[in-house]
């Protein structure tokens, strides 16, 4: 009896094990035949990795292409140059989600004018809330020193919070690769991606600064924010790689501050002895266009930057400002 | 036939095997070359490997399939593959045998006791899978610094092959040298020698490989156990026990090596290998505290992080890191290197060396060049070591790939770094010598050294000239070494003419090549110029293989050295250079 | 070698195997030697060039070249009534300008290993003599192409080539008023008369007759993509086969053509063997830039079946197309609607041939 009691024990005992054995088995089977890579890793990201910035311009309106306004007060020169390319409510819709992408490339003080100039952040952010309706604002960048340091002694990171806006640091995970198409050098090349698939519309803000590479720094050279991974090698290329930020980006807006422009010593400035007052703020829906006339703030000719006559031929905007019909205004 | 006979068989049969394939793991055809030999078998067959890059890459690789064959047999028979298959364990298994063969029966039965120790090799796998599994925090796969297959594949690569054929040269017609070779020996060494304490010290205490059998065999199907007859308790079983399993009484499934000498020594036929559970009962799983589990897994979490912390991934890169052509970018390498050797065992100018300690903990032992060794840098039109490679952490590319050419015409070739030319060593450089080696050396078409003639006068070049007849010009000073100056590198410079070269001379005089077009006079001053070609490197065209470095005459710090910037495999950590 | 492994046992009858124990254990072995047998096969199965080591395999349409090139003794094709002034001169790649200067690179450029060279003077007149040019090619391919390439204007056909003693013909012969050539399997053979003489062509006739037979060259290989051209209508001896640059342009390597006559009407057809399908687009894309490029212009075919490239090219027809792994066309044609259907009888043959073989030939 026992003998027996022990055999059918023994059996059950034997099944239960296979049944184990045959589940181990069978799950590594199983997870072998999911994983199974007969390719192997690859050189570059695989096509189907790589992503494309969106385009956020809307529809040209002719004579509402460029406006040029002077004055001293930046708060009072940006209304009025929004409103007479038709006010903010034509940039953004009610509900909408804008980025605004100021200079925050320095950690340096506002006053040395190196950086976007935070009131001017701040009050585009206000625009955007009041007249735009806008549900969410955030101001972002890619900057050379220190994020968090950039952010805070600029003043920009407290202007555009105290205005309600989010600002949203550069943080790994929030880059992506990307190839431009037609772009002979930005191929396979990480760049701020994240934050601006969450958004609709997106507005660029730069100062006007000579620049002893490039010749000038303005609205166009103010997306080279958006470039992660060694950016400074493609200084070895410049103009191009302006040319080539232009094919990429297309903003809602651009606004290009020249109420205090750095004419010397650019990008990095250091002494208020290196800015000029010329009291013009431009606003632009041609990013071509508004750095061409900025470059004669700077006492420049647009034949003295190349990569304004090599974006003009990507097809990013027109050389011929004065052919836009540019809306003129003075305020006090 | 006996089974242990049988078991020897295999021993010796695997081992062999093991050994031929390190012998033939040179590129070409002859039958002790590679050929189509299936050299990478053992280390497709460790499902270590297999496992640690699916935990690290979520994929599994290719030939690494090979592993599901072993974990499937583990699970239905138990641990056979420790005395079987591996020849580390056989290494052991044999070298325990000669050092403990003499002592006495009790003594043997009491050194394969069970010890708790045994269950240090499970917090060892715990410790490295945990290293490889969470990528969100870092992955990186270290399996291979205790995995039994890849240490001795690198020991007997990388330490007793050479040792072994320098004398005869027969695998290599020159001596092969492997940098920190002495690190590889104490670490093999120490494995060996232990057994000569406690037999197979290494399969019991240390190896992970044998600590994921244990863990797979729990559930085998035929295991090893005391059947119905009855035990004199004779403990003979015991006696040559390979895995320290004790089968005299509750038999540890986990630790249990299938050597099945307890069968063979059992004059009762009590010991068997069967399907029920030994009749004196049997601990199934290890033996393991909570604790130890808890902070083996926590240590192994932390690990990777707490080593990246260098920021040697990112900012803090090592540029002396250069890799083999088709290695992954840093990261994604660091995921698959299973540090086995391969490539430093097949690469035929013996540049991939084992990274030392000094290049960080996580780099031990994975490949990077050293130029100044082996015969040539990294050879223009060879491919091998990505064809090696068992886990693709060097890509199995095709030459046209590496050189860019055909369908990767667009990409380029691929750049292992880019050589900088040391201005304060270069002879041409620094002291005024012509030399040109490098450029003469650099493989690529167009040449990615590019030369620019200088005329330097040389130290005490200055001379007054007495007179000037033709060809022959005279000076006051009678101090030129006669003949020094005919070597062709020298010429002659007055009056702003362009310099002439000098064909020969003696003390007091020298003849040029040509006839002046303006005739010194007497008390000009003329100087004597050598001619330089002094080299520059084209940043576009370089491809970082390092043959400039070995061919520099400055043998100690070579004048031009290669640095891993531009390096095409991170190209937006390391980029150099755009093509303008 | 038991006695090593095995230690005294504490008792003294050994255990009994159990037949079971000895069954498991044969076949455990058993599975060993079939794992041995496994990798001893695959240890056969390799392909060198995934090391970057490539075999002397040349390009798609050519053989593998004999390693050795034989010695030849030249002193027994001395015809009768004449003989041999001098010794007979051997030139390699290295010297072969000493002898045939600025000729040179086109045989070079082919493939071409060693010439032989003896002079034979009648014992009667010293002034009438010949000289023999043995050029070894490497393969029958490289001799035909020489030989086609360099075919003179004025070119005489010469009926088979009789070698009285063997048998053997040459396939390949011409003569013009006082030299004679031939080509025969890798072979190519130049006989220059000192003048244009009846004896003399007898006498070079006799040496090439006698060539086959002492040359340890197996038959004379027939070029078989000769065949491929459609028969009607080709001018006889016309065939040539280019290994560099067809009609100017260097990516019509390996390249046969054709000529045809059809009444006033002359055309050229050809096609390239190239590596696969992929390869014959790239070149036929090439050259039909090529030809855009230097003036030619695009025109629609009158026959609206055809799938080819028709380009008007300073007023002749020119036609590209692509079948499988061959790249075809008709070259400097006067007449459209001819060159149309020319081209699709030889798309029709071409086709076949790509179907038949099946389209991938990697070496």
């Amino acid at each position: 009896m026992t003998r027996q009691n022990d055999e059918s024990f023994g059996r059950r005992q034997f099944l239960a094990r296979a049944a184990k054995a045959g589940i181990s088995a069978g799950a590594a089977g199983i997870i072998s035949y999911l994983l199974y890579d007969t390719v192997g890793p690859q050189a570059h990201h695989p096509a189907e990795d790589l992503v494309t910035l969106p385009g956020f311009s809307v529809k040209q309106q002719p004579g509402r292409t460029i406006s040029i306004v002077k004055g001293s007060d930046r708060v009072k020169t940006v209304d009025k140059a929004i409103e007479l390319l038709g006010g903010i409510e034509r940039f953004v819709r009610p509900g909408e989600t804008v980025a605004i992408k100021p200079n925050v490339a320095f950690a340096s003080p506002p006053m040395l004018g190196a950086t976007t100039n935070p009131q001017l952040v701040a009050e585009v952010v206000r625009l955007c809330y009041s007249r735009g309706q806008a549900k969410k604002v955030i101001v972002t960048d890619n900057p050379i020193n220190d994020p968090a340091s950039c952010f805070m002694l600029t003043g920009i990171g407290k202007a555009a919070e105290a205005a309600g806006a989010k600002v949203i640091l550069p943080k790994p995970h929030l880059f992506k690769h990307t190839t431009l198409q037609g772009g002979k050098l930005i191929k396979d090349w990480p760049i701020f991606y994240e934050p601006f698939t969450k958004v609709d519309k997106l507005i660029g803000i730069a100062a006007v600064k000579d620049h002893h590479r490039s010749g000038a720094s303005m609205s166009m050279k103010n997306w080279y924010g958006l470039l992660g991974g060694r950016r400074s090698t493609f200084h070895q290329d410049i103009n191009t790689i302006i040319a080539e930020l232009a094919m990429m980006v297309k903003p809602t807006l651009v606004i290009l501050d020249g109420t205090e422009v750095m004419i010397t010593n650019g990008p990095t400035g250091g002494s208020t002895s290196d800015l000029k007052q010329t009291n013009t703020l431009i606003a632009s829906t041609d990013m071509v266009a508004a750095d061409c006339y900025g470059c004669s703030l700077l006492n420049l000719k647009v034949s003295d930057l190349p990569y304004l006559t090599k974006a003009a031929s990507t097809g990013a905007g027109i050389t011929d400002y004065e052919s836009l019909e540019p809306k003129l205004a003075t305020v006090s | 036939m006996k089974i242990v006979t049988a078991r020897r068989i295999s021993q010796i049969f695997f081992f062999s095997l093991f050994v031929w394939f390190c012998v033939v793991s040179t590129v070409g055809s002859k039958p002790w070359q590679i050929r189509g030999w299936p050299v990478n078998l053992f280390l497709q067959l460790d499902p270590l490997a297999a496992i640690g890059t699916i935990l690290t890459t979520h994929t599994l690789y290719a030939s690494l399939l090979w592993a599901l064959p072993t974990v499937i047999l583990t699970i239905v028979f138990g641990r056979f593959f420790c005395s079987w298959v591996c020849p580390f364990g056989s290494l052991h298994h044999f070298t325990g045998f000669l050092g403990n063969r003499n002592k006495p029966t009790p003594q043997k039965i009491q050194l394969n006791k069970y010890r708790k120790a045994q269950c240090v090799k499970y917090f060892v796998l715990i410790v490295f899978l945990a290293m490889a599994a969470f990528p969100s925090l870092g992955a990186s796969l270290q399996i291979g610094l205790l995995d039994p297959i890849p240490l001795l594949t690198r020991s007997f690569n990388l330490l007793l092959l050479p040792v072994f054929d320098s004398s005869v040269n027969f695998v290599s017609a020159t001596a092969r040298f492997y940098e920190g070779a002495w690190l590889i020996f104490a670490v093999f060494l120490s494995a060996v020698l232990l057994n000569l304490i406690i037999p197979r010290f290494y399969c019991r205490f240390v190896c992970p490989l044998g600590a994921l059998f244990g863990l797979l065999g729990r559930f085998a199907l035929w295991r090893i156990g005391k059947n119905s007859s009855p035990c004199a308790d004779c403990k003979l079983c015991e006696r040559n026990c390979e895995g320290g399993c004790e089968p005299a009484g509750r038999i540890r499934i986990s630790e249990c090596v299938l050597c099945f000498n307890c069968l063979d020594y059992c004059r009762d036929d009590v010991i068997a290998y069967q399907t029920k559970p030994s009749s004196a009962g049997e601990v199934t799983g290890p033996d393991l505290s909570r604790r130890g589990f808890v902070l083996s897994l926590i240590g192994g979490v932390f690990a990777v992080p707490a080593l990246r912390l260098s920021g040697k991934l990112s900012g803090n890169w090592n540029h002396k890191v250069i890799r083999p052509p088709g290695a992954l970018a840093e990261e994604q390498f660091l995921e698959r290197c299973i540090k086995c050797g391969q490539c430093m065992r097949i690469c035929p100018t013996n540049v991939i060396q084992p990274a030392g300690i000094e290049t960080g903990l996580e780099n031990l032992w994975t490949p990077v060049l050293n130029n100044r060794i082996g015969s040539s840098g990294c050879q223009l039109n060879c491919v091998a070591c990505g064809q090696v490679c068992p886990t693709s952490a060097i890509r199995p590319i095709t030459l046209d790939e590496k050189l860019g050419i055909g369908k990767f015409a667009d990409a380029g070739p691929i750049k292992l770094g880019t050589a900088f030319i040391d201005r304060n060593r270069c002879l041409p450089w620094a002291f005024g010598r012509p030399c040109i080696v490098c450029q003469e050396n650099c493989p690529v078409s167009p040449k990615a050294i590019y030369t620019r003639e200088d005329f330097n006068t040389i130290r005490n070049g200055l001379m007054t000239v007495k007179q000037a007849q033709g060809k022959i010009i005279e000076t006051v000073e009678s101090t030129m070494p006669a003949d020094r100056f005919a070597t062709g590198d020298y010429y002659c410079v007055f009056a702003g003419e362009k310099p002439l070269k000098i064909t020969a001379n003696s003390e007091d005089s020298i003849e040029i090549a040509e006839n002046p077009a303006k005739k010194p006079t007497e008390g000009d001053t003329i100087a004597i110029q050598i001619r330089l070609q002094r080299p520059y490197i084209d940043i576009e065209k370089c491809i970082g293989c390092g043959v400039c470095e070995h061919e520099c005459p400055v043998s100690g710090r070579k004048a031009v050295r290669v640095s891993a910037e531009g390096q095409t495999r991170s190209a937006d950590k390391t980029f150099l250079s755009l093509k303008i | 070698m038991s006695i090593f492994f095995q230690e005294l046992p504490m008792v003294s009858t050994p255990r009994r195997t159990k037949r079971l124990e000895s069954v498991i254990s044969f076949c455990l072995l058993a599975v060993l030697v079939l794992i041995a047998i496994g990798v001893f096969l695959k240890q056969s199965d390799f392909d060198m060039s995934r090391f970057g080591v490539y075999t002397a395999a040349s390009g798609p349409t050519s053989q593998k070249p004999q390693t050795n090139s034989p010695e030849i003794t030249l002193d027994a094709l001395t015809p009768t009534g004449f003989e041999t002034p001098s010794k007979s001169e051997t030139y390699t790649t290295e010297n072969l300008y000493e002898k045939i200067d600025g000729k040179a690179p086109l045989y070079l450029e082919s493939g071409f290993r060693k010439l032989f060279a003896q002079r034979f003077v009648n014992k009667k007149d010293k002034d009438l003599w010949m000289e023999l040019f043995l050029f070894d090619m490497g393969t029958a391919k490289n001799a035909f192409a020489v030989y086609s390439v360099q075919k003179r204007p004025d070119a005489a056909p010469l009926s088979s080539v009789e070698d009285r003693n063997g048998g053997q013909t040459m396939r390949f012969a011409y003569k013009t008023t006082n030299a004679s050539y031939f080509a025969f399997d890798r072979y190519y053979v130049e006989l220059v008369g000192s003048a244009q003489s009846q004896e003399l062509l007898e006498a070079m006739l006799a040496v090439a007759g006698k060539i086959p037979s002492r040359l340890s060259v197996a038959n004379d290989t027939e070029i078989v993509e000769l065949r491929l051209f459609p028969q009607e209508n080709v001018v006889a001896g016309s065939y040539k086969l280019h290994l560099t640059g067809a009609f100017g342009f260097e990516g019509l390597t390996d390249t046969f053509t054709a000529r045809y006559m059809f009444g006033d009407n002359s055309l050229t057809a050809f096609f390239s063997r190239r590596r696969d399908t992929q390869d014959a687009h790239a070149v036929a894309e090439s050259y039909y830039k090529f030809l855009i490029k230097n003036g030619g212009a695009d025109k629609p075919p009158l026959n609206k079946n055809i799938e080819a490239k028709i380009v008007e090219f300073y007023g002749t027809t020119e036609i590209v197309f692509t079948t499988g792994p061959f790249i075809a066309g008709i070259h400097e044609a006067q007449s459209q609607q001819l060159a149309e259907e020319l081209a699709v009888k030889l798309i029709d043959k071409l086709s076949e041939v790509a179907k038949a073989q099946g389209d991938d030939q990697t070496k």
